[in-house]
Order: C-alpha cells, then structure tokens, then sequence
C-alpha cells in the first residue's frame, strides 16, 4: 500500500512541477548561469599575469603554470569547469533540496496536507514522497548541468575512460547527497508552520554548508581548521568522489579509489542516518496536534 | 436507529490552556444530516478535527462508525469522508485528475475508480468540465469537485466544513440541494459545520449551538425555534373591548401588549392557538379585521441562547492571507 500512496502522492507533486514552466525554467537558466558566467568569470588560472614585476613570462611558460595549477589545486582537471562542474551540481542540489520545502510548507498553510492526514495512508509516505519529488526535480537538474557542462566550449572534459560505470559513480554520489539533504529539508518543512520561517533556517544553513565544502574552492587553499571541517562535510564526499570519476575517468591510482571508497561508504551511512532521523521527525511533525 | 457519531465529554485544550471544546457530548444517528452551529472561533472546526483524527483529545472519548477516535484512527478514516473548509482541490490538475487521487490515497480499487469517477462527475454536474484544469473552476465547482473527492470511496459518514462558505446565494442553495440528494439517496450520514443559519435550518434533521467550546442547546431546528422563539401573532379587531385579560387565559400564550385594537402576543405554535383565540373574541362580540403572524428564525434562537448575534470573523494575519486564497478560489 506504501508503494500505491508514494506513487500517487510523487506523481501529483511531478505532474504539478512539469505543468508549470515558471518553476521548471529558473531550474535550467541557473544551471546555465552557474556554470557559463561563474566557470568562465572566475577562471583562477587567468588571474595570473603574464608580466610579473618587470619579468614578462613568454605564452608557453603561462600555460606551463596554468596547467600545473590546475593538476596540483585543482585535482588534475584539464579545465577549470572540469573542475567546478561537480561543486555547482552540488550546489543546485542544496538549493533546490532546502528551497523544495516551500511547496510543503504550503500544502499544510492550504489545508492540502489535512486532506492527505484525514486519508487512509501511512504517514510515511507523505514524508518519503516529500523525499522522492524533491530529488527527481533536483536529480533531473543536476543531470541538465551535467549535459551543459560539456556542451559548453572549454566546459567539462571527462577523463579518459568515462564509462558507464563512472556515470553511475557520479551520479549515485550526487543522489546519495540529493536523499540525504531531501530527508532533512523535507523533515523541516513538513515540521515549521510558515513559509518565512523555512526560508529563515534554510538561509542560515545553506552557506555555511556550501562553502565550509570543497564544492566551489580547493582544498589547498584552505586553512587547517577549515581543512577539518570540509572533509566531515557530505558535500566535500559527493563533490570530491564525482571529482575524481568525472576528471580521471579509469583507471584510478590506488589513492583515488580509497578516497571513493571511503565517501561513498560516508555518504550511504549519513543518508541512511538522515532518513531515520528525518522520518522519526516527521512522524511527530504529522502526528495529531 | 444505530448512532454512527458518538462523542462523549469530549474536551480540546491547546496548550497552555487555551480550551477550544469544553465537555462537548452529543451522537449522531445514521442517515441523519446534523450541523454544528456556532460563530467563528466556537470550537466547530477543533471538534470536527478531533472527530477526523486531526486533532488529538485532551479528554473524553469518540466514536466514528463504531471506532474508538483516539485508539483506532486508521479505521476511523477509511470509514471517513472529509470536505475541508478551504479549497484544497489542486489548481494544476484537471478535475478528473484531482478525482483520481482522491480515490488512489483512499485505496479505491484500480478496477473500480473509472465507473465511480464517472458517477460522481454526474451527480455533481462535473461531465463537461472533467477534463479542464481546476485553475478555470468557479468558486462552486471547486466546492462540487471537492465533495465529489469526499465521497469517491464511499464513506459512511461525510464531514463538512462549512461546505458552502464564500459562495454567492444561487450556488449556495445548488449545494444545498446536493447534501440533500445525497443524503436521501444514498443514506449519508452528514455532518456539518456552519455559520449560515438559513442552511443549518434548511438542510439539518438536529442541529447543536456550541459557543465558547459548548454546547448551548441540540433539537431538530423546528423544536428549537419554537422553544426559544415561538411566533409572533398580531390581531387587530373592531370595537373598545380590552382584551388582554382574555389573551392571557390562552394557554402558552405570553407577552400580551395591544396598541389600540391591534394586540400582539407570543406563543410557541399558532395553528394550535389560533381556533381559541379566534372563538374568545367571536364570543365578546367583536369582529376580527387583521391576523397575521411571523414565524420565529434561527437567528432568533441564537440570540436567545449566546445571547448575541454571529460574531465577524477574526483571524491572525497568516489565518487570513489563507482566507483570502479561499476566497478568491470560491469567487473566481
């Protein structure tokens, strides 16, 4: 029965998102913008000037540096948005995972929510199909930037070796991120009561989440107190592993695969963790008041 | 006749102690459409809450077609149909759509959805507009759609929260007549809150008038307003005969006053009186020119017994801005 109250539930929630260009659209256009303007305006390798105190390094040497930047900083990638693509996926995915909320938040303020508690289905599937909607919205745009990132000139260059199999290594990091922070968002919409206290938490999480994470930065330039802090954070796990699959493809060195091993291993325990936790906070959210 | 609603000393205290319902008793028998009257604020919608397992009971117990509220509440609700006060109805979807996943998140067999789709599409007048958004319904529409998404699983009780709120007179009477096929036709047993006294007269067999958390009174409406307001008889006769000594011997009769020859007098039924009366001044020799009488409303009753009439609306800011969704849905 679980599984017929998920479906019909996630479907209407789809259904409603699809019909509605006003929501869908802003999803595509921030992908595009992250990546075109942020990816090209902020290339860390052109800040370097070719002229260095009355020292003018030639074409080659630049380049020379250029690269080496980009192998030692910023994880071997070949171009900065090789780099960036796995964060701003990231990223989407916070968002849209902390602002999905809102929708639930307005079905309890317009009695929507009362008709699902007056109706015969278990009170987890109207938390896990808060879950599942929220991450199909965000998973359908994370793989829209994935496609945009490497259409886009001097965009994503996958590594040799990118197969099938590292496409699901990359996006089951991204989905165990997207399940995890959808179990919390979701828990905290159905449990706050107004839309501007959602937004409230929402802000005050999302940017110490973000950027105490390897998701925009690298880790080198890190201090190492924030060092510490980045990698406890399960956005350093999902950015970093789909990282190393988009940049090195296969084969992997021994190291690499470690790293994948251990935040893939991170990642499925703190999204099992999450839903537990998330679940027990809805069922309290949803019970008689 | 079994009582398929039965509430007994049913109290709400929102913490810290705010007391919504207060010691509330009263049953509901099958087949029979009772209303629950009451201004905003009264303790209407926290009863029905508790009733649909909403809200939980601070004390005292129910019973809903036989399931203990508190203890059993999944039973309660698949023997449940609820039509919310607010138009919850989803814009985005066709009514057929809405329809469809009501009777899914009732567990309505696959096979059977179609035909009783189909049904309640007609009872409802809903055919033509099935396929069309809810964002181009009229403010009655999405009342019918609603009651239709109620109903899709056959419940045997239908709660109805104000079912007719924000609509104009013409849709309000069509709705009317609706809870009154439904109830006749398939035997429903209604329950119904509301703050419109002429559709708490005109559709309930037992209405309650709960004010400040309590129940005030419970009767038909018809033994209400002859209880606590009786009609109003004016008679106006020829000559210079006082009267009133006489008009007070009447049985039941009471505030006898007489402007001239014009007297006026309460009494709980004229037809009853009225022979007595007539036969009285016919005896003195006195000729009747003018009779007439008004009958008692419910508002009548309603005073005498909160002794005011229905509060306006309050509400905070967010109840409001909610409200005013609702209404501009039941409008448009």
């Amino acid at each position: 029965m679980i599984g017929n109250d998920l479906f019909a539930l996630t479907g209407r929630a789809l259904r409603k998102w699809i019909r509605n260009p006003a929501a869908v659209l802003p999803g595509f256009f921030t992908a595009l913008f992250y990546l075109a303007l942020f990816g090209n305006s902020f290339n860390p390798t052109s800040l370097i000037p070719s002229n260095m105190g009355g020292f003018q390094l030639s074409a080659s040497t630049l380049n020379t540096i250029k690269t080496a930047i980009l192998a030692q900083t910023f994880g071997g990638a070949t171009t900065y948005i090789s780099y960036l693509t796995a964060g701003i996926i990231c990223l989407i995915l916070v968002f849209n995972m902390a602002f999905g909320g809102i929708d639930l938040v307005l079905d309890r303020q317009l009695g929507f929510l009362n008709t699902l508690l007056t109706a015969p289905i278990t009170r987890g599937s109207i938390y896990f199909s808060g879950v599942l909607q929220n991450m199909v919205k965000a998973m359908s745009l994370a793989f829209l930037t994935f496609l945009i990132a490497i259409v886009l000139p001097n965009g994503l260059s996958l590594g040799s070796g990118f197969g099938v199999l590292q496409f699901i290594g990359v996006f089951g990091a991204f989905a165990l991120l997207a399940f995890a922070l959808s179990c919390v968002f979701t828990a905290l919409a159905l449990s706050v009561r107004s839309i501007d206290s959602l937004v409230a938490i929402v802000n005050f999480a999302t940017f110490p989440l973000v950027f105490t994470s390897t998701a925009l930065f690298p880790e080198a330039g890190f201090p190492a107190w924030l060092s510490a802090i980045s990698n406890a954070n399960p956005i350093t796990w999902a950015t970093d592993a789909a990282r190393i699959l988009m940049i090195h493809g296969s084969p992997l060195t021994s190291a690499q695969l470690s790293t994948l091993a251990d935040y893939g291993a991170y990642l499925i325990v703190f999204a099992l963790a999450m839903a537990i936790l998330g679940y027990l906070a809805a069922r309290r959210a949803l019970a008689p008041v | 006749m079994a009582s398929i609603i039965e509430a007994r000393n049913l109290t709400k205290i929102y913490p810290p102690k705010t007391k919504a319902v207060d010691d509330v008793s009263f049953s509901v028998e099958e087949g029979e459409v009772f209303g629950f009257l009451g201004p905003n604020g009264a303790g209407k919608t926290t009863t029905i809450k508790m009733l649909t397992t909403l809200a939980s009971i601070t004390s005292g117990a129910a019973t809903v077609a036989g399931f203990n509220v508190a203890k059993d509440p999944s039973a309660v609700r698949r023997s449940i149909g609820v039509v919310p006060q607010e138009l919850t109805a989803d814009d985005e979807l066709k009514g057929i759509e809405n329809l469809i996943l009501s009777a899914r998140l009732h567990h309505v067999p696959s096979s059977e959805i179609g035909q009783k789709s189909k049904d309640l599409l007609k009872l409802f007048d809903l055919q033509e507009a099935s396929q069309r958004r809810v964002r181009t319904y009229s403010g009655g529409m999405r009342r019918r759609l609603q009651m239709a998404m109620g109903l899709v699983h056959s419940p045997k009780v239908l709660f109805l929260d104000e079912p007719t709120l924000g609509l104009d007179i013409q849709t309000r009477t069509k709705v009317w007549d609706y809870i009154n096929r439904l109830n006749k036709e398939r035997d429903l047993t209604v329950f119904m809150t509301t703050h419109y006294l002429e559709e708490a007269d005109g559709l309930c067999n037992r209405i309650a008038i709960i004010d400040h958390g309590v129940i005030k009174v419970s009767d038909s409406p018809a033994r209400l307003k002859e209880k606590f307001g009786g009609d109003v008889l004016s008679i106006s006769v020829t000559g210079t005969t006082d009267l009133t000594d006489f008009l007070r011997t009447v049985p039941d009769v009471s505030d006898v006053t007489h402007d001239g020859q014009v007297y006026k007098m309460k009494l709980p039924r004229t037809e009853q009186a009225l022979p007595v009366i007539i036969e009285g001044i016919t005896r003195r020799g006195l000729k009747i020119t003018e009779i007439s009488f008004t009958r008692p409303k419910l508002d009548d009753v309603f005073l005498e017994v909160t002794g005011r009439s229905m509060r306006e609306d309050e509400g905070g800011g967010e109840e409001a801005w909610v409200q005013n969704i609702n209404m501009e849905r039941a409008v448009s």
